[in-house]
């Protein structure tokens, strides 16, 4: 059972990455708009 | 807003030809004459003309489909869902706009364009643009219309841009600076809902340890990760409550962010004493609080940031420039740039950007922006004319008297910044708030000495946390926010912007509802009222290359009647006199029959009159009928004489109509109603409903009148239509239904819950399970606030009101 030492945090590890990624898509603007690209992606050029 | 080209049977797109058939069919610029009267639709707008099938409505119909075809999109004539307007030829005075250089030796913009009406609209002038030489980067929104253009000034300037979007038939006009998206409120709901369902699945294992016991060592491992999880949680995610709270006591007011703070703290620091010493800690409860109020911070201020866009979109005008003489020659500056003393030229269907005495020239001059009413005055040699009139005919040299502040205009704008200020009452989470955290701080500390004597200390520590945890307003400060914002979105929806959701819930408690007449239950525009079908055929005819308002108004007219335009020979306009021309072979003439005429002379002394006015809005009596339905008075004020407000009034369905109302006595009148105790909505559109709009409770602007009534206003009708008024009164009903509710089921959980805890009978788990629950009801019922309003439009057909597409674009105008 002294497994979960390691894998409760790695687990948590794992969720921060994502949290992180979260944070990177925010960042760069990925949902500012949330309106546009679902509807430009119906029309390709 | 363009009504001329609205498909109403036939597909779009109908009766559009290949490319090739349709270039060659107009070659040379003149117009196939045909004999038979064939009728065909305009391949580009899809105005009916008379001829054969390639015939384009008019020159600038011709030029926007050369254009598409050219970028080689015609798939755009197979795609589009509605047909575009006509192109209403150039706007003049973009180069005069000076855009800085940025880096890369780039130019940036941002506009608005109005007139888009379908997807593909979007899609053509986009790339129109991108393939445009010159444009490094364009990109225009589909659900907004706002366009944001990146160019190199060395290869194209930003008046040919402009000249490009316009050419197509759309409007550019530029739009004011942005703001940045709020990204730090998301990043931090995403945060603390990451850690918030992390500490959540351990608290899970913590409880199942309850029932079975548990290593004491994986509890002290559980309980540490949960610490460290709740940290940046309470210590940077909730930021924005300490801050408010801090703040709010500063300015000696207990917010509504105090009692959440209070909470947050106390859940964090009792979570990092009892890990230190042991013991059960509310962390799970502290994350999912914090997460869930993070998430109505969010929604609010997307809903505050709608509302924003949409009053810069309203605001957005096109370049004010000026024709300033010079000893030379004529020259094009930005209308700052004039100077008192300086002759400017005025063509017919130009705004004025400056005070002044006119030097020369005459014509008709429309001062509705100023007086509101829309009959344009004759104006000669001599007469003073202000900034922000319109020149309905004729041409004016004017000799500049008052320029940039000093204007009629500005003043009358900075009055009414001045006296908007009105003060903000405060929402009633607000007022609850102190209330609200006095007597949780009494029980509180009622429930310690309560207990301090029959357990000890501990017992009634942990008992008094207890109730501050589960007394935590959650639910309380979030049932304003999200009704509010769901309200918005549906008044938004259905073509009604608010500033706030303040202003919304304020039209809740309206029982009086004042109209003004001009350009509010009336179009503001030039129509024509009466005039036989055959002179409005060849009227129009004659017109329909000239960008003159009443032309346009005789074109639209003959459209909407179902007339082919037909095609006329030798057309010949001159300023100031009228047009002649050839329609079937003879000849015709027309000339200005006096104000709100226009005469149609033929061969053979034939002679019509087409009489032009403003008219009442089509759906203006059913909105009447229907806020009138919901137990709320209508009243029609105007500056106008009192034989045409009644006329209208009474087309309007209106009752009273009060008339030769000036500016300052319409507001003194809705102040006079505010003080007999009726809260008061009023519409309006022009510069001088301002004193009206910011004196009413509400005030209700319409997105097509000046830009400075809508600085003043409380929210922005979006659509050529009442309509949305209605969509308002419902949303806001039923927002403050579901915010009452709320408010009802919050007060009784807490009121419950803490009786449960000074009982000494809550623990984490109860908590943790309570806590969402009572804000779980404030998501539902706030979530049912659309589909009240929605249930509301049913059997009222066309309540939508949102007659163009995209359906979400706020710059319809």
């Amino acid at each position: 059972m002294d497994a979960i030492f390691f894998l409760l945090p790695i687990a948590v590890l794992l969720g921060l990455i994502f949290a992180i990624l979260f944070v990177v898509a925010v960042k760069r603007g990925q949902f500012d708009d949330l309106d546009d690209p679902p509807e430009r992606i119906l029309k390709d050029d | 807003m363009c009504p001329l080209t609205s498909p109403k049977n036939g597909s779009p797109g109908t009766g559009s030809p290949a490319g090739e058939d349709a270039e060659s069919g107009v070659e040379g610029g003149d117009v196939v004459v045909s004999d038979s009267r064939r009728v065909s639709r305009c391949p580009h707008c899809g105005t009916p003309v008379e001829g054969t099938e390639d015939v384009y409505c008019c020159s600038g119909c011709e030029m926007a489909a050369a254009i598409i075809r050219g970028a080689g999109l015609e798939a755009y004539y197979q795609e589009r869902e509605a047909f575009p307007p006509r192109p209403e030829g150039d706007l003049g005075g973009w180069d005069a706009i000076p855009v800085p250089v940025g880096s890369g030796g780039l130019c940036e913009i941002g506009l608005q364009v109005d007139g888009l009406r379908c997807a593909s609209c979007v899609w053509v002038t986009e790339n129109v643009l991108q393939r445009t030489e010159g444009v490094a980067e364009a990109s225009l929104s589909y659900a907004t219309g706002r366009a944001r253009l990146r160019w190199d000034p060395e290869k194209i300037s930003l008046g040919e841009v402009a000249t490009r979007i316009s050419t197509l038939g759309y409007r550019p006009r530029i739009l004011g600076e942005e703001g940045e998206p709020d990204r730090d409120l998301l990043i931090r709901l995403g945060v603390a809902a990451f850690a918030a369902m992390n500490i959540m699945m351990l608290s899970a294992a913590l409880y199942t340890g309850w029932l079975g016991g548990m290593n004491p060592r994986y509890v002290a491992l559980f309980q540490w990760i949960s610490l460290a999880l709740a940290a940046p949680v309470a210590l940077w995610c909730a930021e924005p409550f300490f801050v408010g709270a801090v703040s709010g006591l500063r300015h000696g007011v207990l917010h509504m962010d105090l009692p959440i703070a209070l909470g947050v703290a106390v859940l964090f620091g009792h979570g990092l004493v009892v890990t230190i010493s042991g013991g059960d800690t509310y962390l799970d409860s502290m994350g999912m609080l914090v997460t869930l109020l993070l998430a109505g911070r969010v929604l609010e201020s997307r809903g505050r940031r709608r509302a924003a866009e949409a009053a810069t979109a309203m605001a957005a005008t096109a370049p004010a420039t000026a024709r300033r003489r010079t000893g030379e020659g004529v020259e094009t500056v930005p209308s700052d740039q004039l100077e008192v003393g300086n002759l400017i030229d005025v063509a017919a269907g130009e705004e004025l950007a400056a005070d002044g005495i006119v030097d020369s020239g005459h014509g008709n001059l429309r001062m509705a922006l100023i007086s509101g009413e829309s009959d344009p005055v004759e104006v000669r040699a001599g007469s003073r004319v202000v900034a922000g009139s319109v020149l309905a005919d004729g041409f004016l040299t004017v000799r500049v008297s008052a320029v940039g502040r000093e204007t009629v205009l500005q003043q009358m704008a900075d009055q009414l910044r001045l006296s908007a200020d009105r003060g903000v009452k405060p929402a009633l989470s607000d007022r609850i708030a102190p209330w609200f955290t006095g007597i949780t701080l009494v029980v509180a500390a009622g429930t310690f000495f309560g207990w301090l004597a029959g357990a000890g200390f501990e017992k009634a520590i942990l008992t008094a946390v207890a109730v501050l945890v589960v007394a935590c307003p959650c639910a309380l400060a979030l049932s304003r926010p999200l009704a509010a914002a769901a309200g918005l979105g549906a008044a938004a929806r259905r073509g009604l912007l608010f500033r706030s959701g303040d202003a919304l819930l304020e039209m809740e408690g309206v029982d009086l509802v004042v109209l003004d007449k001009t350009g509010t239950v009336t179009a503001g525009e030039l129509e024509v009222v009466e005039g036989e079908d055959e002179a409005l055929r060849v009227a129009s005819g004659l017109e329909r290359f000239s960008g003159h308002p009443i032309a346009r108004a005789i074109t639209r007219a003959a459209v909407d009647r179902g007339i082919p335009l037909p095609v006329a020979e030798e057309v010949n306009e001159e300023a100031g006199f009228g047009i002649r021309g050839q329609v079937d072979g003879k000849e015709w003439e027309i000339r200005s029959g006096g104000p709100g005429k226009v005469l149609v002379k033929g061969e053979e002394g034939l002679s019509w009159t087409i009489t032009l006015g403003d008219r009442v809005r089509d759906d203006s009596r059913s909105t009447v009928e229907r806020v009138r339905s919901t137990g709320r008075d209508v009243v029609l004020l105007t500056g106008d004489v009192s034989e045409v407000a009644e006329r209208m009034a009474a087309e309007a369905g209106i009752d009273t109509a009060l008339a030769r109302m000036d500016p300052t006595e319409k507001a003194e009148w809705i102040r006079e109603r505010r003080d007999e105790g009726k809260r008061v909505l009023f519409a309006g559109d022009g510069m001088n409903d301002g004193p009206g709009l910011a004196q009413a409770d509400v005030g209700i602007a319409m997105g097509t009148g000046a830009a400075s009534s809508i600085l003043v206003a409380d929210g922005v009708i979006s659509v050529p239509s009442l309509q949305p008024i209605v969509a308002g009164f419902r949303a806001a009903e039923a927002a403050a239904v579901s915010i009452g509710k709320n408010q009802v089921r919050s007060i009784v959980y807490n009121v419950g819950a803490v009786t449960l805890a000074a009982s000494g009978l809550v623990n984490p788990l109860i908590a943790a399970v309570l806590m969402p629950l009572s804000s779980g009801m404030v998501i539902w019922g706030a979530s049912r606030v659309e589909r009240k309003v929605e249930g509301a439009d049913h059997g009222v057909p066309g309540s939508q009101g949102n007659p163009g597409a995209p359906s979400k674009n706020v710059g319809v105008n």
